[in-house]
């Protein structure tokens, strides 16, 4: 029987990885395990170049949006942004992403009334940006399959002449469709748009939970990541003049539009493991927007906090001792990984 | 006007098969977000496994090698690693797989008791809430494509292998690719020999388990370390919380002694490698490979307890990718599509 073991590490001697996490100062380690962090310090900030947002709009029943807001936020506009990214070039590596957008603001200690888009539900294709997104900033992000897929409409030479008039949107998690949408590109003016879109007052918001390995304590954090660059992320990055800059910068000839009208098929559905469809079910479907971005991600501010304790019968409540039937939850297909 | 479909009932929800959403319940029960739609809930805890199928390869590595990747708050216990794959069939967190490293190790605490444990610096899995949930404990896991096979050997009549107590298989494969690269690959067959050394944490009560967690500030200004124990047996709390106090003092980790086979050295062919995004290959390569022991299990996971903890902070003049790696070449690799489908 033969054995082979190749201890080479790629390109760290190059530079162009960074040196082994154990041969660094620990506070250049910013997740866990320390000996092979699951996201590293060549990270931060978060860019992404060239990417491909394709939002969906629609108007949801007030009642929902308040039902699913946490207490320290305030609803501020009906209409829902329901989007998927095709990640290309980011330092996180390529993804899909899909997720669900929320106009709210927030009364802070300081003083200060914040506004933000809300982020209820996150989806990723990969590991990496799931992490990244969760632990430090409160992103809620989970892993499902994704396609983001744009086609037709001209002749394709076979090479990068391909037309984009026709979407098509799945996810899938746990062997259940969540969501699909296809369709053609009307670029038809839409009637409505989410009270964030082209407003800088509007950053963006997270709820981050960290509950401690004994399941003691509770720490919610609201989570803040204003609109622009402000003067620390850009001395950080060594771009001064990107200070004052939206983070967001969308690209205004990649714009293509579908109306509802031009919206084929569009399909909703909660299942056992997901419940956005029962949450945030569609009034109105106002339409589509796609469109090219780049974008930075910082670190993030903590506006509202609050610490949950638990005793020993709150704990016991945790613990089996509402007992859910059959663990109906906990038997779908099993993944074979990324 | 566009097709419209919606299902906006929960399957499970009205027959109480499965839990409301946080927002509906005492917010004191909601502990992981998002909170509207948990990665994993209340209705996980205390994490159970049942009918599980463990393939441990040993291997004795070079000390200097062991000290490096174990904290400086451990001392190292055994140079023999434990390298194994897990086929999760039924769990809390739903079917997965799972692949691992564990170091026998031991901790001198502030209490002047000294804990020995199985540490675990590598981890990989194949579905995020249990990845989530293992993270929430301090198990440092990432997520791969990862298969553990066994077929072969034996007649088959069909009926049977899906029940997975059948052991009679005599063949098999474990590999593990990770953005693109393949890190880990064994197959072969078992001749069911005796294996001449085994972890000192194999049969040993005085073992539980340990993982370093490290928790980051929303703003990256600061991160704690937190060295979080999990005892080898069932404790007085928590049988009770579970209503089982049959189970107090038995250990988490039950094998079933039927189940086990083993594979010597030389009945192994092994390939590992490092790679650009995971550094095992070269932080841990086997100095002597002394076999493979496969078998079934349940376990229980409880909450864990923090041993020893270390805040790291970080001022305005650190600054991450101002200094910046060269051509991004990490964060390169055929994009995934996710899990499923």
């Amino acid at each position: 029987m033969a054995q082979l073991n190749v201890t080479s590490v790629p390109w760290v001697d190059s530079g162009d990885a960074p040196p082994l996490a154990l041969d660094r100062d620990k506070r250049d380690i910013i997740s866990q395990g320390v000996a092979d962090p699951l996201v590293d310090y060549d990270i931060v900030p978060l860019t992404y170049t060239n990417s491909r947002w394709s939002a969906f709009f629609y108007r949801a029943d007030e009642k929902d949006l308040k039902h699913i807001l946490p207490k320290c936020l305030e609803l501020e506009d009906d209409i829902v942004e329901f989007w998927y990214v095709d990640h290309l070039h980011t330092g996180l590596g390529p993804y899909g992403e899909m997720g669900v957008t929320v106009s709210a603001s927030c009364k802070s200690g300081d003083g200060n009334t914040y506004y933000g888009g809300y982020y209820p539900y996150m989806y990723l294709t990969q590991d990496a940006a799931v992490f990244a997104g969760r632990e430090p900033f409160g992103f809620p992000k989970k892993i499902a399959y994704i396609v983001c897929q744009e086609h037709g409409g001209k002749e394709d030479d076979g090479y990068g002449g391909f037309g984009n008039d026709y979407f098509n949107f799945t996810m899938e998690r746990r062997g259940y469709l969540i969501h699909t949408a296809t369709g053609r590109y009307d670029d038809a003016e839409l009637s409505a748009k989410p009270a964030f879109y082209g407003d800088p007052r509007y950053g963006r918001m997270n709820l981050r939970l960290i509950t401690d390995p004994s399941l003691r304590t509770t720490k919610w954090d609201l989570t803040y990541l204003p609109s622009e660059v402000t003067e620390a992320t850009a001395n950080a990055m060594g771009r001064p003049e990107t200070v004052g800059q939206h983070r967001f910068q969308l690209k205004p000839e990649s714009i293509r539009t579908a109306s509802a009208n031009a919206i084929r098929s569009w399909v909703l559905a909660a299942t056992p493991f997901d419940n956005c469809g029962a949450m945030m079910p569609v009034k109105e479907l106002i339409g589509l927007m796609s469109f090219n971005f780049d974008l930075i991600i910082p670190g993030a501010q903590t506006i509202w906090h609050q610490e949950i304790q638990r005793s020993d019968e709150d704990l016991a409540d945790l613990l089996f001792a509402t007992p859910y039937q059959y663990t109906m939850r906990h038997r779908f297909p099993k993944p074979p990984g990324v | 006007m566009a097709e419209m479909f919606a299902i906006t009932q929960i399957p499970g929800a009205e027959t109480g098969e499965i839990p409301p959403s946080p927002v509906d319940r005492d917010e004191k029960t909601a502990f992981i977000y998002s909170l509207v739609d948990p990665i994993w809930d209340i209705d996980t805890l205390p994490l159970t496994y049942t009918n599980s199928r463990w393939s441990a390869f040993f291997y004795r590595a070079d000390e200097k090698h062991l000290r490096r990747v174990v904290p400086d708050c451990m001392d190292i216990e055994d140079d023999i690693v434990e390298y194994w794959y897990v086929d999760h069939n039924h769990t809390m967190l739903g079917p997965y797989g799972e692949m691992g490293v564990t170091v026998a190790a031991s901790h001198k605490a502030g209490d002047g008791k000294t804990y020995y444990a199985g540490y675990y610096p590598y981890m990989y899995l194949t579905q995020d809430a249990a990845i989530d949930a293992g993270r929430v404990l301090g198990f440092p896991k990432k997520e791969a494509f990862i298969r553990a096979l066994e077929h072969g050997g034996a007649p088959d009549d069909g009926y049977g292998v899906s029940d997975s107590k059948v052991y009679q298989f005599d063949y098999f494969s474990f590999l593990m690719i990770r953005n693109g690269y393949v890190l880990h690959s064994a197959t072969g067959k078992y001749d069911d020999a005796d294996l001449p050394a085994k972890p000192a944490f194999y049969g040993n009560t005085e073992y539980g388990r340990m993982n370093m967690k490290v928790v980051t500030t929303p703003d990256v200004a600061s991160s704690e370390w937190q060295l979080v124990y999990l005892p080898s047996t069932v404790t007085k709390g928590l049988a009770t919380l579970m209503g089982r106090p049959e189970s107090e003092g038995s250990h988490r980790f039950q094998v079933k002694p039927e189940s086990i086979r083993t594979a010597s050295a030389s009945s192994i062919n092994w390939f590992t490698q490092a790679t650009p995004y995971d550094n095992l290959g070269h932080e841990l390569p086997p100095k002597e490979l002394l076999g493979l022991m496969t078998f079934s299990f349940d376990l229980i996971i409880p909450a864990g307890e923090i041993l020893w903890r270390e805040t790291y902070t970080r001022d305005a003049t650190w600054a991450g990718a101002a200094k910046p790696y060269r051509f991004g070449l990490r964060h390169r690799f055929p994009k995934p599509i996710g899990l499923g489908a």
